[in-house]
This record gives C-alpha cells, structure tokens and sequence, in this order.
C-alpha cells in the first residue's frame, strides 16, 4: 500500500496533477478504440488493444474544520498498448481525434521497434474473447449529491468530535467520488464497456491529552452511490476513533515487551494480507519484472502447492465482491476476473496473473491486470485481497490467553522489498489479561518474517471485515483502489517490542 | 496559440461573471520511458496530454477544475459551471488570496534541452549501453530511462503572465548478482550531456559485489553512514515537514518550532528551485511568485516555514515562492555539504553501519517525528572504517528530530536524488549520523 503523502515536484508532473482532462461521457468515442487497433495493425503489430476512458472527479477538503477547496473535473483519453516484432509498447493520450492516434503510434511503434535486439520477446497467453456491458448500479446517484450535502456530512462529522469533548488540534479530511466509463477493446475481438462508480474517504486526525499526541489516519472506500457513503456513519467513526485513542492517550501503559499471544483486528490482518501475501504472491515480481522499484518476492514458483501457513489460513483476491473499492468484472486485458484463492489452507495456491505471465508460466491468466487510468500499461495488481474468515466470535479469540496483546488497528507500517520483513506498530491497542480486554497500551510492534508469521496463526475470527487502500505500484507509478481484509486473528509464539 | 487564447478568454469570462482570484495553467507535455528487466528491454510507454488546469475564488470560496476541449463556447460553459459551483461552496476564511504580480523572472539555466526533447530511438541505445556495462560484472539488471518535456502557460487575474519550458531525463538501474545481493543507482538531468549513466550504472553494481556472500541481522544502536539515495529519503520527507500546510495538518515535527534549535549545527538544509540542471527548477510557483533559495535549517536552527501568499499573508510574512496552490511545497531541498570526502566519513566509524538505499519510509507520528524505513539493496557492517560483512533484514526506528540532532558529519560532495523513495529532487551529500537504532525482525 502507498499512501502518497504530496504532491509530485516536477514540472511535468506538476502539470499532470493540475491539469486534468475535459471529456463529456457522452462524447465517448466507441469507433476511435476500433480505428486505433486498425491503425496499430497497419503498422505491423501482432496484437493491439486500446482503452477508452471518461471519468469525472469531485473532491472536497476540509483541515481544521474549515472547507479548503472542492475540485470538479472530467478527464479522459485512450491508452493503446501493442506488439510489434514480438516487442511491447504502449503509448495514450488525451486528444481524441485520428489524426492526434496516428502520429503518437507511429512515433511509439518507431522506438519500440528500435529495441529489436535488445527487447525481451513477449507473448500472451490464449484467452476467451469477450464480449460484455457492465455497471455498478447507484440507489443514490452520485451526481444527484450536491457539495452542500457533502459540507453537510462533513461538518456533522466535525460537530461529532466536539461533542467527544477530546481534543482534536488538527482533523485533515479528503471527500472524493469518481465516475468512470471505460471501454476496451483488443484484436483479438474482445469489447468490453464498465461504468464504476467510486468514493473514497480519507481522514488523518492527531488527538492531543496530557501534553501527549496520538495520530491515526484511515481510508474508506466502496463502488456504488451516495449510500455506501451513508453506510459508512462518518461521524460514528469520527466519534469512536477519537474516545478511543484518547483514551489510549490517557490511560495507556508502555507496552511489555517478550513473546505472547497476541490477537489482530481485522484492519491488521488486512494489511498483513495485502503485504505479505497479495504482493509476494504477483507473477510479475516472481520474475523480476518490478526489480528494479517495487521489488521482487520471496515466493518462488517452485513453492507452489507447498505449505507456508497454518492450515486454517487461506487468503482470496476477489474482484468481483459487489460494492468493493477493488471491483471489476473485466480486467484491462478484458480476461473475466473471479476469486482467486493464494493460499488455500496454508499451501501455496495460486499467483496472481496476466496474458504475459500466463504465457510464460504456460497458464492461464486470471484476470489480474489493472491500469489505473489510460495514460499508464496495464499490469498485475490485487483488487480485493483478505483473510478468509473461520468461526470464533472475536472475544472466543481472547480466551485462555493469561497475557497477551490485542491491537485493533495501527499507523506506521512497512514491509521490505521481498516481502519478508514487515512491521505493525498499534494505534489502538490493549493488554489482554485472562482472557479479557484490560489496560490500553501504547504503540506495540510486531516486526516479523512473513515465513514466521502465517505458521503462527491458530484462530481466526468470523467478523470479517473489508478496509479500501490506495495500492502503489509500477513506473511511472500507479495508485489503484484496492480493499485489504479479514477477520480478527490469533497469533502464538511471536515477540511484541 | 490558439490554447494560449482560450486561456485568456476564460480568464475574462470568469473576471466577467465575477470571480475574484482567478489563476490558469495550460500544460501540455510528453514523457516516454523505457523499462528493462533482467537485462532486456521488457517495454516502451509514451504518454502525452494538453490540459488547462482552473483555480477560482469569490468571497474566499475555492474551487479548482480544468478544461481540455479548446473552444471558446466550452470555455464559456466551464466559466458558468465554476460560477455556479462556487455559488455552492462555503468560505475558506483562511485564504488570503493570490500573490499580486507582476513579476520579473530570472532565466532557468541549464532547464531546457531540444536534444532530450529530439530523444526516441537513441534511448535504445542508451540503455543498452548500462546494461551492457552492468552485465560485465553482474548477472541482471532491471531499470528505467525516462525523458520528458513539457511547456506550461501561467495566466493569474493578478497580473501575472508566465511561460516555462522543460525536459527531463530520469535513469534507474537496479543490479543484481545474485537474488539477495543487489545495488542501486539513479541519476537525472534536465540536460542530455549531463545524465550520468555510466557512474549510476557503476556505483549499483559496486554496491551489489560488495553485497555479495552470507548476509547478518543486527540490532542496537549504531553509527550510520548513510549514502545519498538513503539520506535524501529522510530530507525529502523532513522537508515535507516544513509546509505550513503540513503543520496545520499535524504532519510536521516543526510546529511550534521557529527560531529553535532543532538540529546539530553542522546541519544546513534550504529549498533552491532556482539551481542550474535542478530537477525541481522552476522559475515560478503555482501561482506565478518567483521562485527563491530559501532556508529552512541554519546551523541547527529552523528559520523558515514554506508559504504561499495566502498562508504568507495569514501569518504576516512574505511568500517563499513555493505554491502549492492548497499546500506550499519544496521544489528543490538540499542538504549542505560538509567538509569531508567518502573516506574521511568511513574512517570516523568504528563500528557501525553503512546503508545504501532505503524505502517504506513510514511515521507512527507525524508531529513527534516517530518512524521507520526499511534499507534495500546493499547494508554494510563497518569496523575501523572498513566494510566487513553485508547486512540483511534490518531497519531503522526512529525519530527524525533525534536523527537531525545526532548528524556528525557530512560529506564535500552532493548529489541530486530522485528515486522510487524519493519523490521531490532532494540534493544530499553522504551523511554520518551517531546512535541510530537498528531493529530486525524476531
């Protein structure tokens, strides 16, 4: 997970944050996919697909109570990716006219050409053509919401932290929706057009007690209309987050350090999930494709089938749950997307895949393939990534442990680049004393070896729960909705710092 | 020029129907970017767009958006749309207003070059050549080269009418020798004849031999030389720190700060935008103030928050040129140099640690400066100033404010860093820090 903390510096990158793209959804340009794989044949290539997108965007932001901005936008354009002499290209822009398609193609099927003996030879792995029409469908459309309405929700959210009465100095928020229309397109004869609807909630709160400070920052996302927004009680989790880490604040004690249970909310077993599993489990980084940046994986192809977890843990990456912030029916090399499941009673199962790690792995793919929008390839992410649930209540999960740790939730995080050697560090965190909650603690650590932690769970929880995340991956970068998951989990033998 | 005048008829269109602030930045740019992977070229990606980016206000409402379709009718109806959103809108009371120009610029040097803007084919080539000399001593290398231009068109209702012009080259090389022994190296330049290829290229596959062998985990407290890419990566996310918006926010460790001494006195860091081949060079802010060197730490002493005009005027001070139209930002930070060469920096080590490159950098808490970040490719033990074993699994815990006070010493060289970790072109020389807590995983 990337949490992109700022604005990009460089000129043209500043432009790309500034400056987004005007294309009404109703100029959608079906026919200008079709002539751009036309015009990619003519050229020489192999294979070529082409990605229409529309999207309109609004944001709200308010800091400290007062509304800073609120952006409303339409971008749009057409990415098209090729092959050409066995090479990979892709090129997009944001002009939609022939004569703007042609000039870009030949010049990025010019320099992909180029690389002729220094290129690496790809093929896609054989897929079904597909061929399909599909919407998130809005009870409450999002652009029926007024930004009085979203002032509205959150000045509600803000006048539930007053009546708390803790003291919160500085409350950042980000409101944002996105509507998106996409058509693909490739020559192999698939079309197919998406219309998803997002939101997206972001808040970063600092409480403040006893001359001390605590800060936590947290994500909701969904797919649909206004009402997932409705669902999510804004100032419910405004007013739960502050009592609780003030109460942390007030009355938490310095962690015991040593070896002893210790069980995680579902937010921890979420991201541990989308880190240690999700990530390391991409074909891609199994084959170095992401060496350089984002990094390879400890996972090797010869794991597969092997057990590296305990056997009540299976981990799913599933596309298709309605309503998720990670939803799609396509992927955008237009393979149907369905539920995977990466581990599978503490074996290896499955990796994620796309048609050109299929291909080389002699597969199929699994419909894994995002871009985040059309100026970037599309290449392996995760979409809705979590820990199947088992059968305890979460207090089942806490019974029996003399002393132990629960931490609900966290704030500093990372992972190394193999996805070995992570960190959690608790936001809201307890002891657990005879089988109960007891004191809060301050910021207990888990930092551990991915090898070392799955063997280490022996009871899952049945409240299974799903956190949106804004996943980064790629060159240039791609942030892409995802949702991270899983119920509460019990872990035995591991060492709280 | 056609784009040009649009931007000048929004601009009228949205003084007539009333906007009070009123700032236009029509863009237009082109990047292209080779990526390698295992000693191949595994794809090329170009991406190009023109876009007008809006900002307006009226009785203190904001609302930003932007057009694409160049005509005057869709410029009339994006005029109307804002017109009528910031009739919806609530007032931010705490903004000030635009900076009021005009404004005299002084000529970027060395910022715009038409032989990287001419670069397609050739790139080819320049890849070939670093992989062909990281395969003499490694076994893979995987990497990007990048290049990019871009023009922009600044047009404010205060007065201001600014052009600027910029190209760009980006190269990254990871090496490897062997799955758990690997190098890094980058390098960038707004100048062709200035990208340093060959010595990124180099200095990654030194790090990955040097990696080379049985690798240790260590934990406890240590003195540090910390390299370029892994220093930079902690003064690019300091200098974060010192937006005015990021302390309003709570993601600073220098609220309540100024005029304090908050690091040791060897330490000087300053935001320059306006240095010759900067990556972050520009000559004017997001809302046309010039941009200047301005300094954030001397001698151990913070001396100023970045600003807008809007925040400037909130807090009676002069802009520092680093707009952010909502959050002030550095362009272009720098770390100052010391006085010692790489050597003399070893020597002063007896036992210790020698990081390479860093990422994952993450804060418990932004406002304590409470955090941790996870070395990558080459870690080093150091006894007597020599490197004695490649580390493995290790991480630094920490505190930012506790790792300004405990610098030691600072190399005569700097270099500029962009990487995967480090976002804005941060300027740094090979550091020493004292006392830096190492933890590893159990």
């Amino acid at each position: 997970m990337h949490f992109k903390a700022k604005e990009e510096n460089f000129l043209w990158k500043k432009l790309r944050n500034y400056l987004k793209i005007n294309t009404p959804l109703h100029k959608m340009d079906e026919d200008l996919a079709h002539f751009s794989i036309d015009q990619a044949r003519k050229l020489g290539a192999s294979y070529a697909e082409a990605r229409l997108e529309s999207t309109t965007a609004n944001s709200l932001v308010m800091k400290n109570g007062a509304i800073e901005a609120s952006s409303f936008d339409h971008f749009g354009g057409i990415g098209i990716r090729f092959i050409v002499n066995k090479k990979l290209g892709f090129v997009s822009t944001n002009e939609l006219s022939k004569n703007k398609i042609i000039t870009i193609l030949e010049k990025a099927i010019r320099i992909t050409k180029a690389t002729k003996t220094m290129g690496e030879n790809i093929s896609l792995s054989k897929e079904r053509t597909e061929k399909a029409r599909y919407e998130v469908k809005q009870k409450k459309k999002l652009a029926d919401i007024g930004v009085e309405d979203k002032i509205s929700l959150l000045q509600k959210a803000e006048k539930a932290i007053q009546s708390t009465k803790v003291k919160v100095p500085s409350r950042y928020v980000v409101l944002s929706d996105t509507d998106t229309k996409e058509y693909f397109t490739n020559s192999d004869g698939s079309r197919i057009f998406a219309h998803v609807p997002k939101m997206n909630f972001y808040y970063f709160l600092t409480i403040n007690a006893n001359n001390k400070t605590t800060q936590r920052y947290w994500v909701y996302g969904a797919s649909g209309g206004w009402e997932q927004v409705e669902k999510w009680n804004i100032p419910k989790i405004f007013s739960e987050e502050v009592t609780s880490m003030n109460n942390i604040l007030r009355k938490g004690i310095k962690t015991p350090q040593g070896i002893m249970p210790i069980v995680c909310g579902p937010q921890v077993s979420g991201i541990m999930a989308h880190e240690s599993c999700g990530h390391p489990f991409e074909a891609d980084r199994i084959l170095g494709r992401e060496a350089a940046q984002a990094g390879e994986s400890y996972v090797q192809l010869a794991m597969k089938g092997k057990k590296m977890a305990s056997s009540i843990v299976s981990i799913a990456d599933d596309p298709t749950i309605a309503n998720s912030y990670g939803y799609f029916l396509y992927d955008n090399e237009g393979v149907k997307a369905k539920r995977k499941l990466l581990i599978k009673d503490g074996k290896v199962n499955e990796f994620l895949q796309n048609r050109e790690t299929a291909f080389q792995l002699k597969t199929k793919s699994n419909g894994s393939s995002r871009a985040s929008d059309f100026e970037k390839e599309p290449i392996i992410r995760m979409s809705n990534t979590f820990m199947l649930p088992g059968d305890y209540k979460e207090e089942e999960l806490f019974e029996g442990i003399k002393k132990g740790i629960y931490m609900k939730n966290f704030m500093e995080w990372n992972i190394d680049d193999k996805r070995l050697n992570q960190k959690y560090t608790g936001a809201e965190a307890y002891l657990i004393e005879n089988g109960e909650i007891s004191t809060p603690v301050i910021s207990p650590i888990l930092e551990v070896s991915s090898l070392k932690m799955y063997p280490a769970v022996d009871a899952m929880g049945n409240n299974l729960e799903l956190h949106a995340g804004d996943c980064g991956k790629g060159e240039p970068m791609q942030g892409i909705p995802v949702t991270l998951g899983g119920p509460s989990i019990r872990l035995q033998g591991l060492r709280i710092k | 020029m056609k784009h040009e005048e649009i931007t000048q008829f929004l601009l009228e269109e949205l003084k007539r129907k009333g906007a009070d602030d009123v700032i236009l930045q029509l863009g237009s740019g082109e990047t292209t970017l080779i990526k390698f992977v295992n000693n191949k070229i595994s794809t090329t990606k170009t991406w190009e767009s023109t876009n007008l980016s809006i900002f307006a206000t009226k009785n203190q409402k904001i609302v930003t958006s932007s057009l694409r379709t160049f005509d005057k009718e869709t410029a009339k109806k994006s005029a109307e749309n804002i017109i009528r959103s910031l009739a919806r809108m609530q007032p931010n009371k705490n903004f000030k207003g635009i900076a009021q120009g005009p404004f005299k610029y002084t000529k970027e040097q060395d910022c715009y070059d038409p032989k990287v803007e001419a670069l397609n084919e050739e790139m080819v080539d320049m890849v070939k050549q670093a992989i062909d000399t990281a395969k003499k001593k490694a076994k893979r290398s995987s990497g990007t080269l990048e290049k990019t231009s871009a023009e922009s068109y600044l047009l404010t209702s205060n007065n201001v009418e600014a052009h600027e012009r910029g190209t760009g080259l980006y190269f990254a090389i990871r090496t490897l020798i062997d799955k758990n022994s690997s190098g890094y190296g980058s390098c960038i330049s707004r100048m062709k004849n200035k990208i340093k290829i060959q010595e990124a290229t180099e200095h990654a596959t030194h790090i990955a031999q040097l990696s080379k062998g049985p690798k240790i985990a260590m934990s406890g407290s240590f003195d540090v030389i910390f390299a370029p890419h892994a220093i930079a990566a902690i003064v690019d996310r300091f200098a974060d720190n010192a937006s005015i918006f990021s302390v309003e926010s709570g993601l600073s460790c220098l609220k309540n700060q100024l005029g304090k001494k908050i690091a040791n006195p060897l330490v000087t860091i300053y935001d320059d935008p306006t240095r010759a081949n900067g990556y972050g060079s520009t000559p004017y802010d997001a809302e046309g103030t010039p941009t200047q060197k301005t300094s954030i730490v001397e001698k151990g002493v913070f001396k100023n928050y970045l600003h807008n005009a809007s925040t400037a005027r909130r807090y009676k001070v002069k802009s520092t040129g680093n707009a952010g139209l909502i959050s002030p930002r550095a362009f272009s930070p720098v770390l100052k140099e010391g006085k010692y060469n790489k050597e003399e920096l070893f020597r002063q080590v007896k036992k210790g640690i020698y990081i390479t490159n860093v990422w994952y950098t993450r804060f418990q808490n932004h406002e304590t400066g409470d955090f941790s970040t996870i070395p990558r490719d080459g870690a080093f033990y150091i006894e007597n100033g020599k490197i004695k074993k490649p580390l493995k699994d290790i991480r630094i815990s920490e505190n930012i404010l506790k790792i300004l006070k405990n610098i030691s010493a600072l190399g005569k060289e700097t270099t500029q860093i962009k990487s995967w970790e480090v976002d804005t072109p941060t300027t740094v020389p090979y550091t020493l820090i004292k006392n830096i807590n190492i933890t590893k995983p159990n």
